[in-house]
């Protein structure tokens, strides 16, 4: 591309790119379902927040999204086979005892507990019950065997009441496979025949150290764990690529200009912030335009406390007062030189 | 544990729990043939809900109820001799209810019906029949014909419409002072009528009027919702209708004596309007009968004691003060009083009801709509001359843009204007009752009638453009369909500002048409031109045309001062100094610097030559 093609396409000094990029995103937004659910693609996805409540989500950077969701790429190896994607795919996906226990008997006097597991549901899970109790002894910190008809017994050497009630309790909700929070994963096949991995949850750190996956090349929907372990660019462009999907679902098309001005200036201050009271509203220079937003009387009493000086260079405050904005045909200005500075 | 107690099944009546049955299905049936032998009244509901195991019995008031003839082992217990019976006046509603059958259910109770629509339908499952197929609509929406031919959100938009529409609402409408009453000059009965609407001798209480239609459009005057009207037929009366607007005060008494009195007010009242606006009024201080009024005058003078008891003390006269609390016609109305009248109320105060009535000729901007959900405003009304015209010279009166007709499935609009054309010719009105006929054979009747009398089978004629005289290239569907005229009427509604009156509290224009208002440049409307970039309009909109406000401003200390005109300096209550700069600043800053102070936060404004 020529130096003159590229200077065609900047906007001009003055250009209120940010209203326009709001309008820009905000009118589709009228027209978008505020359904969550949408029944197409695989099954993790099927239930995947999309459409309105999904783009609010993103602008509002909130911690973990409501349906998280992973995709983790595998080394070459693992890649081409389905039995060594699967091998990977089974040490990830998450499964909670609660799904394949039955029911869970304690015994106070021998400071006992019995866990009765599903049969058919640790077959429909692929397990069985001697990793379980594995696992439960080396996480809990007890004794766990496996006993007659598959079940399984720990026992705590305490007889307290209270510390076998809480070890019941622990046992109730601890993970018996999996990485915590990685949700159920699934072996996928991409258009190359290259195998990788799906999961409906969220936790990359642990699944990065898991072998056979590629830990340059994991992606998550949750925008911390992008920001925590590949950095703010990263954030930024997933942030972006996050808006573009949810859009595009819903064949909404919107200049990417506008969505990568909305990502960059969610992130430009190094970290994720939200577009709202505690983000980039929250953080703007001016008191009045900050008051005029949200929680008015805090900003101005704050501003009193520490003697602040509104400068009055945005938009809102000078609309306030009755001031010509400085954007657009209000931000130049004519300068004459006088006189006596002729003179000189 | 908790089946034990479902095993008995509690009996509700009227909501309270009274006690409870073992068999509650036989115990419902035991009620049940009780009442249609008349043992108990035909008032009482009794239902048995399966999910909640309980029996609800209901007799208290204010439930909906609807008939449903009874049938028993497939077959309807009103049988051949009965309807014959019925048919010749033997015996009557009363007595099929008395003798078990016709029955009323409540909404509950029809939870444990299995209804059958029609006889033929029954067969040993069923509990009841429908009286009527129709009666699945009410009464409002019965009137409407061909509605099983419409997609039903459009029957239920028609229910709504005809509830606007004008007619003869009372035929005593001379004598009555409603607040607000529209009069249709013409009233028509609809050529295609249904049953209810007969029944409900709405013909004598028509509220609308057989439109000749052409489905066409009319160079782009009819786009969207649009309508073109005949300006020939306007002028014959077409939708012409009579608009009644009622004004009424009263003389309230006060405590300590004082009173209103109606009068023409004194020049020295509080707040009198002038001379000329009072000029209307004869002596007993009310306007008279067939006086032309405008916006402005003062139908009833009224005067009344001062609102707060200082001022009636105040300057020391002897006279006491008054304030004037005349009713004005209100901004952009006119007519003619139509009547006056004087009452007493309940209090022993006299009233005066005033209606002002004004004639409401058809023009653009005025909503029409027919039977079947089609509202469309009228967008021009068109010289006799130009309107289009058939072989035999029929003009139409209204044309309808075809495009707003697929898209909304209102085949029944189509319908009717087939049915109305050969009820026209045939000189009889037509049925149109819901789920009476087929409509492919109400199709083929009606075109049998049309080619009896020469026209095309299907509606369709060749037309000539009335503008140039040249035939269309395609011939145009043409009939009559019955319209109403929908009291949202543009004489009531415009409204004109360019400046006007502005708010007591932020000197911001006032909003609304009663108070002579402008129209909003909301936030949205604002960011628009600052997306735009226009950054002198947008100073206009929001400063300028709003609430400009000049205020001194102290140079030295920033804050707020006022120009003492005694002694022609500008004063700063704060620092005392007189150095202090005009600044143009909107009224809400100034009144938001109030604010702040009261919060006692002290604001400074700084400021650049």
């Amino acid at each position: 591309m020529s130096m003159a093609k590229d200077h065609e396409y900047n906007v001009q000094a003055g250009e209120p790119v940010g209203v326009v990029a709001a309008q820009s995103l905000g009118e589709p937004g009228t027209q978008m379902v505020l359904r969550t659910f949408h029944m197409t693609g695989v099954a993790a996805t099927a239930i995947a927040t999309s459409g309105l409540p999904r783009i609010i989500e993103l602008l509002d950077a909130k911690k973990m999204p409501s349906s998280p969701l992973m995709r983790i790429r595998l080394k070459e190896s693992y890649a081409k086979s389905f039995a060594k994607a699967d091998e990977a795919a089974k040490k990830i996906s998450e499964i909670k005892m609660s799904s394949v226990m039955r029911h869970i008997v304690e015994n106070f006097s021998k400071g006992k507990i019995l866990v009765v597991l599903n049969t058919q549901s640790l077959q429909a899970a692929d397990l069985t019950a001697r990793p379980i109790a594995a696992r439960l002894g080396k996480e809990l910190g007890v004794e766990a065997k496996v006993g007659e008809h598959g079940n399984i017994i720990v026992s705590t050497h305490t007889k307290n009441l209270k510390e076998v009630r809480a070890i019941t309790v622990k046992i109730t909700k601890a993970i018996v496979n999996g990485i915590e929070g990685a949700g159920r994963a699934m072996v996928v096949q991409d258009k190359n025949g290259d195998f990788y991995i799906e999961s409906a949850g969220s936790n990359i750190e642990p699944v990065m150290q898991v072998e056979g996956v590629d830990p340059e090349k994991i992606y998550t929907n949750d925008l911390f764990s992008m920001y925590r372990v590949f950095g703010i660019e990263a954030a930024r462009n997933t942030l972006a690529l996050e808006l573009r999907k949810t859009l595009e679902d819903q064949d909404i098309s919107v200049n990417d200009r506008h969505i990568s001005l909305i990502a960059d200036a969610m992130t430009s201050g190094g970290t994720l912030q939200s577009i709202g009271r505690h983000g980039l509203v929250g953080k703007k220079e001016s008191v009045f335009a900050r008051a005029a937003f949200e929680e008015t009387v805090k900003h101005l009493i704050n501003a009193a406390a520490f003697g602040e000086v509104d400068h009055m260079r945005g938009v809102t405050e000078n609309i306030l007062v009755g001031k010509q904005i400085p954007l657009g045909t209000g931000s130049v200005k004519l300068v004459i030189k006088s006189k006596e500075s002729k003179k000189k | 544990m908790a089946k034990k107690i479902s095993e008995k099944c509690y009996v509700h009546l009227n909501g309270r729990a009274m006690g409870y049955v073992a068999d509650p299905l036989a115990y419902v049936e035991e009620v049940r043939a009780a009442r249609r032998k008349g043992v108990i009244s035909g008032e009482v509901n009794v239902a048995y809900l399966e999910k909640l195991n309980e029996v609800h019995i209901n007799t208290d008031r204010g439930r909906v109820r609807k008939p449903y003839v009874i049938a028993e082992g497939g077959k309807s217990k009103l049988t051949k001799e009965l309807a014959e019976k019925l048919e010749k006046k033997e015996i009557d509603f009363g007595y099929l209810i008395r003798n078990g059958i016709i029955e009323f259910l409540d909404a509950e109770e029809e939870e444990n019906a299995f209804v059958a629509m029609t006889d033929a339908d029954v067969t040993e499952k069923h509990t009841h029949i429908e009286v009527d197929p129709v009666s699945i609509f009410g009464f409002t929406a019965n009137t409407a014909p061909f509605p099983e031919m419409n997609s039903a959100p459009r029957h239920l938009m028609f229910a709504s419409y005809i509830k606007q529409a004008q007619g003869l609402y009372a035929t005593n409408f001379n004598l009555r002072f409603e607040s607000r009453a529209y009069i249709l000059f013409y009233p028509q009965a609809p050529l295609v009528t249904t049953t209810a609407y007969e029944s409900l001798h709405l013909d004598r209480h028509a509220s609308g009027q057989n439109f000749v239609v052409a489905l066409s459009t009319y160079y782009g005057y009819n786009m969207q919702d649009a309508v073109v009207l005949n300006k020939a037929a306007v002028d014959r009366g077409l939708g012409r209708s009579m608009f009644y607007k009622t004004y009424s005060d009263e003389e309230r008494r006060y405590p300590g004596g004082q009173k209103d009195i109606f009068k023409i007010p004194p020049a020295t009242t509080e707040g009198y309007l002038g001379e000329h606006a009072y000029s209307k009024l004869s002596e007993d201080g009310v306007i008279e009968p067939e006086m032309n009024v405008e916006e402005g005058d003062v139908l009833i003078g009224k005067v009344a004691p001062p609102r707060f008891l200082e001022e009636s003390i105040g300057a020391g006269g002897l006279e006491e003060k008054t304030r004037d609390d005349s009713v004005v016609l209100k901004p952009g109305e006119n007519g003619v009083v139509d009547d006056v009248i004087f009452t007493e109320s309940p209090g022993a105060t006299r009233i005066v009801k005033v209606r002002v009535r004004g004639l409401r000729v058809p023009e653009s901007g005025d909503k029409f709509g027919s039977r079947h959900g089609q509202k469309g405003v009228v967008a021009l009304v068109v010289p006799h001359e130009d309107m289009p015209f058939s072989e035999q010279g029929v003009v139409p009166d209204l044309m309808l843009n075809p495009h707003g007709i697929p898209g909304r499935m209102t085949f029944g609009h189509l319908l009717e204007t087939l049915g109305a054309k050969a009820a026209a010719m045939k000189g009889a009105k037509t049925d149109g009752t819901a789920f009476s006929q087929k409509g492919s054979e109400r199709l083929e009747d009606y075109a049998k009638i049309l080619e009896a009398h020469g026209f095309d089978k299907y509606g369709e004629e060749v037309m000539y453009d009335g503008v140039t005289g040249r035939p269309f290239k395609a011939k145009l569907f043409q009939g009559i369909v019955y319209y109403n005229r929908l009291h949202h009427m543009v004489s009531n509604k415009m409204q004109v500002r360019s400046r006007g009156t502005v708010q007591i509290l932020t000197h911001q224009p006032t909003e609304g048409k009663a108070r002579l208002g402008g129209l909003r440049f909301g936030e949205m409307e604002r960011d628009v031109l600052v997306a735009y970039g226009a950054s002198l309009l947008l100073k206009e909109r929001m400063l300028d045309q709003s609430d400009k406000a000049t205020v001194l401003i102290c140079k030295e200390c920033g804050s707020i001062g006022y120009r003492d005109y005694a002694k022609r300096v500008d004063v700063c209550p704060l620092c005392n100094s007189n150095k202090l700069a005009e600044v143009e600043i909107s009224y809400a800053f100034k009144l938001l610097l109030d604010e702040i102070k009261s919060l006692h936060i002290r604001p400074q404004v700084g400021m650049e030559e």
